[in-house]
């Protein structure tokens, strides 16, 4: 016997939440777009979506976000610390592989100096996971030695229930029972079995490509140039990741008054790393491919002992010249063989 | 902080001095900051841009920076006026041990604009003269007009317990400039400064360091010997930003202070 949460329980719960003074936010599909967002009731939640196009971590990370606000007087300037908006929230029907992603930059945002834009919300979000029971061409979670039910940043996961009946409740941590509390009885005892889960097929050898990363040889490698000659350097591959979270720091106002934001930026873009002289160190767009893999799959975990990489396979996905690190690290495998 | 006073140095380069306008700010810095150090340093509206200190660590009443005017926060920096507030973040990163240069010969080798950084390790150290053995500066600009810091060249010129070599590139010197012509490298093989028990210190355009790196290996300094400060580009200078790297290492929080030893391991592409 498991807990299970019913279907057609579900609006009661989110009216439930909602009144326990959550924001509850889940997948929905807008225009062209799909994505997460706060909704009014269970209806407006897509469940059918293998993932969203755009990731969780907008939730945690936005594309641009106040810091400080100033206003220059005659003799002084006044400045108005930003904190995000307070408030709990309930992310409803997340993947695994975008809960894993917020946990596995918890380490950076919290080395050395803490990120408090990105704890607060951290602190006052439970991530209610969906173990996914469909993948496509693109999921790549298995080759980074995750799986379609990974636990790894989800306070609950469900696991759903052939034909849409509902979801198996597993409790993973005291900020997901506490918010479960709320709606203890709704939930159900039942021996209902789980849908298996999704079949995704392994597609390279991760630790052989680390190696290969690891070896300082390979940086000057020709593939570089072979791999990203396609590479337009748009940045939708850095913008949909979960993980990537490079950011700018930009003043918006005029002379008076204005904010200081953290945007969105992209190791991507020439400019990243354009010296005032005019010497940019990493001046091609391989030398910058070079880089998001090296500092994904090298320097990152060098530092933090964890990927920075979930296997969501947005990347490739959305790319529009389709690469992706999917096919760069099969490309690799294929080198250290 | 508040501009208290500002100097031309050469064309488009600007030096500024600060001071503190919250007590707590200035103990923090007081306590924290050594030779080697940058900041951000920010205009609201502009924006923020990063660079070194240029005032020792054993003249912490103020913080004095040296710019040039190139892009948008560098120009509305420049065009502050004394009595203006600037913002100022830090200081960040690592510094130059100058305790384990007591009892050594320095060599400081410096070109154009890089000349700042390397001012700030030659005051630490001129300032307790007695810890250090001989001192040699070798400094290079494009120009006569290039060279900054010229009142303080002048005086370290003057100075008996200071060797300075001045140079400027072939065709930039002027009718009455009576120092060296030549490069940087090419100055500091001539001039031949020995490896013994000697530190060496250089700044510059990557391109200079490039050289001066081979020229000191001719000379036979042990590249654990040889110190540089590597200048990034950063957005937050504390380790989130992503974009400073060279490499796996962060300029910002493992740097921006290295040994030629250390530079020499990191791959030469991305620098």
């Amino acid at each position: 016997m498991t807990k299970i949460l019913f279907s057609d329980k579900l609006d009661k719960c989110v009216e439930r939440w909602k009144s326990a003074g959550f924001t509850v936010i889940g997948p929905v599909q807008r225009a062209n777009i799909s994505t997460y967002a706060a909704v009014e009731h269970a209806a407006e939640l897509e469940f059918g979506l293998i993932l969203p196009d755009r990731s969780i971590k907008d939730l945690f990370f936005p594309q641009s976000e106040p810091m400080l606000r100033y206003t220059i007087k005659k003799e002084s300037i006044d400045t108005d610390e930003c904190l995000p908006p307070v408030g709990p929230r309930i992310i409803f029907g997340a993947r695994p592989c975008d809960a894993s992603g917020m946990a596995i930059d918890d380490p950076l945002f919290g080395w050395d100096y803490k990120d408090e834009y990105w704890f607060q919300r951290r602190n006052e979000s439970v991530i209610v996971t969906i173990a996914c029971t469909k993948a496509d061409d693109f999921c790549m979670c298995t080759s980074l030695k995750m799986a379609p039910d990974s636990c790894k940043g989800s306070d609950i996961l469900l696991r759903p229930l052939a034909g849409n009946k509902g979801w198996q409740v597993e409790e993973l941590t005291d900020r997901g029972r506490e918010a479960f509390k709320t709606i203890a009885d709704l939930l159900q005892e039942s021996s209902e079995q789980a849908a298996p889960i999704a079949v995704v097929e392994k597609k390279f050898d991760l630790d052989a490509c680390v190696a290969w990363l690891q070896n300082p040889e390979h940086f000057e490698s020709r593939f570089w140039k072979e791999i990203s000659m396609r590479c337009i350097g748009c940045a939708s591959c850095t913008y949909l990741c979960p993980t990537c979270h490079c950011f700018d720091i930009q003043d918006e106002g005029d002379t008076y008054t204005g904010i200081r934001r953290k945007n969105w930026d992209s190791c991507s873009f020439a400019l990243f790393t354009m010296h005032t002289s005019g010497h940019n160190p990493r001046s091609t767009q391989s030398a910058r491919w070079r880089q998001r893999i090296m500092h994904k799959f090298n320097y990152f975990p060098g530092k933090f002992s964890v990927n920075s990489c979930s296997g969501c396979g947005r990347c490739s996905r959305q790319c529009p010249v389709d690469m992706g690190i999917t096919e760069t690290l099969q490309e690799i495998s294929k080198l250290s063989l | 902080m508040k501009i208290v006073a500002r100097h031309d140095e050469a064309p488009g380069v600007k030096t500024m001095r600060l001071e503190f306008q919250d007590p707590i700010d200035h103990q923090f810095f007081k306590e924290t900051f050594r030779t080697g150090m940058f900041g951000l340093y920010g205009v609201y509206g502009e924006g923020e841009s990063t660079f070194c200190v240029a005032s020792p660590e054993t003249r912490k009443d103020y913080i004095e920076c040296t710019f040039r005017q190139s892009g948008r926060v560098t120009s509305a920096l420049a065009n502050a006026d004394i009595g203006d507030l600037i913002t100022f973040r830090g200081p960040y990163g690592n510094r130059f041990p100058i305790e384990e240069f007591h009892g050594k010969n320095l060599l400081f080798i410096s070109g154009g604009i890089a000349l700042p950084p390397t001012r700030s390790v030659i005051w630490s150290c001129l300032d307790q003269r007695e810890k250090f053995g001989r001192v040699t500066i070798v400094y290079g600009a494009r120009t006569v007009a290039d060279l900054v810091y010229k009142h303080e060249l002048e005086e370290w010129q003057e100075r008996s317990d200071v060797d300075l070599v001045l140079t400027v590139d072939p065709g930039g010197e002027s009718p009455d400039w009576k120092n060296r012509i030549g490069f940087v490298p090419t100055v500091l093989e001539e001039a031949a400064p020995s490896p013994d028990n000697c530190i060496a210190v250089i700044c510059g355009p990557p391109i200079m360091i490039k050289f001066t790196l081979i020229s000191l290996k001719k000379l036979g300094f042990d590249e654990s010997n040889v110190f540089t400060t590597l200048e990034n580009r950063m957005k937050c200078g504390l380790g989130k930003c992503g974009r400073c790297n060279v490499g796996s290492v962060y300029v910002c929080k493992e740097g921006p202070v290295f040994t030629a030893a250390e530079v020499s391991r990191m791959p030469a592409s991305d620098l």
